[in-house]
């Protein structure tokens, strides 16, 4: 039998990195994966392949954790309808590319357009200059002192402003659920 | 498919289809039994010339435990150190069956479509 972490210090090396890449994960996980990891570069060392192709194949520790972060995330996020999992899971995802990015700034604009709508509803009782405000050109959810604007829901303010809220929070968890389902996974 | 075009646009456009096969190509390599992980590697790249960096494939079978298309369970091997295998649950098969059809129509459609690119010197 050949042990490949007891010959050579490059796995005992690569797998204490990837140790630490993992702290913070559940214990179990951790483990269950260092096993795993282990099991593969004995195998395929015994099988003749070259340590340093077998660890060039598994990729950098953080660059592996990282990966299985991702496809956790996704996964979950995918099956969820938190919006903090959602948004957490679109700001990871944004440091990988353009889609990421696009995703995240799709949930960022989403989410932060109905907390402000849901804000101005909790405020207008204290400030009756609240509303939602419509002129000529231009629209605008708040206080407003410009002269051409008129206030256009008056008592219905806040029961349309909170469904509006409400459908474009339920739009955007929606968007990110179909596109995190959807989305493939990363090859090399 | 394994094989790069020298095209840049080529190798692009091969990537992505790679991409979108690959969870396919995982569950299908799988329907004949349990396999551990680089068993399913060779299995990928001998059987379907599809070359899959270890990176990739531990994350995503991970990806497939999580979501109940795979159940694993830890060997002691022969070779004196555990390895763990991976097989089709029944909600597994059940995907890849469809992801099969899917594919067969798809494939049929597309070949169809090429048949007369192929044919032409």
């Amino acid at each position: 039998m050949t042990n490949a972490s007891a010959l050579d210090p490059r796995v005992e090396r690569y797998l204490g990195k990837l140790d630490s890449a993992l702290s913070g994960a559940p214990i179990d996980e951790k483990i269950d994966l260092l096993r795993e990891i282990r099991s593969h570069i004995l195998d395929a060392v015994e099988g003749g392949t070259e340590v340093d192709r077998v660890l060039g194949g598994l990729g950098a520790p953080d660059e592996l954790v990282e990966r299985f972060r991702m496809e956790g995330m996704l996964s979950r996020a995918g099956r969820t309808f938190s919006p903090w999992i959602l948004l957490r899971t679109a700001w990871r995802w944004a440091f990988t590319g353009m889609k990421g990015f696009f995703v995240f700034l799709v949930a960022l604009v989403g989410y932060l357009g109905a907390f402000v709508m849901t804000l101005a509803v909790v405020l207008q009782p204290f400030d009756h200059n609240i509303g939602l405000w419509v002129g000529p050109r231009s629209f605008s959810i708040g206080t407003s002192n410009e002269p051409g604007l008129h206030e256009v829901l008056g008592g219905w303010f806040p029961l349309v402003i909170t469904a509006a809220a409400f459908v474009i929070a339920m739009a955007t968890t929606q968007f990110l659920r179909w596109i995190m389902r959807r989305s493939a996974p990363q090859t090399r | 498919m394994a094989k790069a075009n020298h095209n840049g646009a080529g190798e692009n456009w091969e990537a992505q289809l790679r991409r979108g096969c690959l969870e396919m190509a995982i569950l299908a390599g799988l329907w004949g039994g349990r396999l551990y992980g680089l068993e399913i590697l060779r299995s990928l790249e001998q059987r379907w010339q599809l070359a899959l960096a270890e990176g990739t494939l531990y994350p995503i079978l991970a990806r497939l435990k999580a979501e109940g298309l795979l159940q694993s369970e830890w060997v002691e091997a022969d070779a004196g150190h555990p390895r763990k295998y991976y097989q089709l649950t029944a909600q597994g098969r059940r995907r890849t069956r469809e992801m099969a059809k899917s594919w067969s129509a798809f494939s049929s459609t597309i070949s169809e479509l090429v048949g007369p690119v192929l044919e032409e010197k």
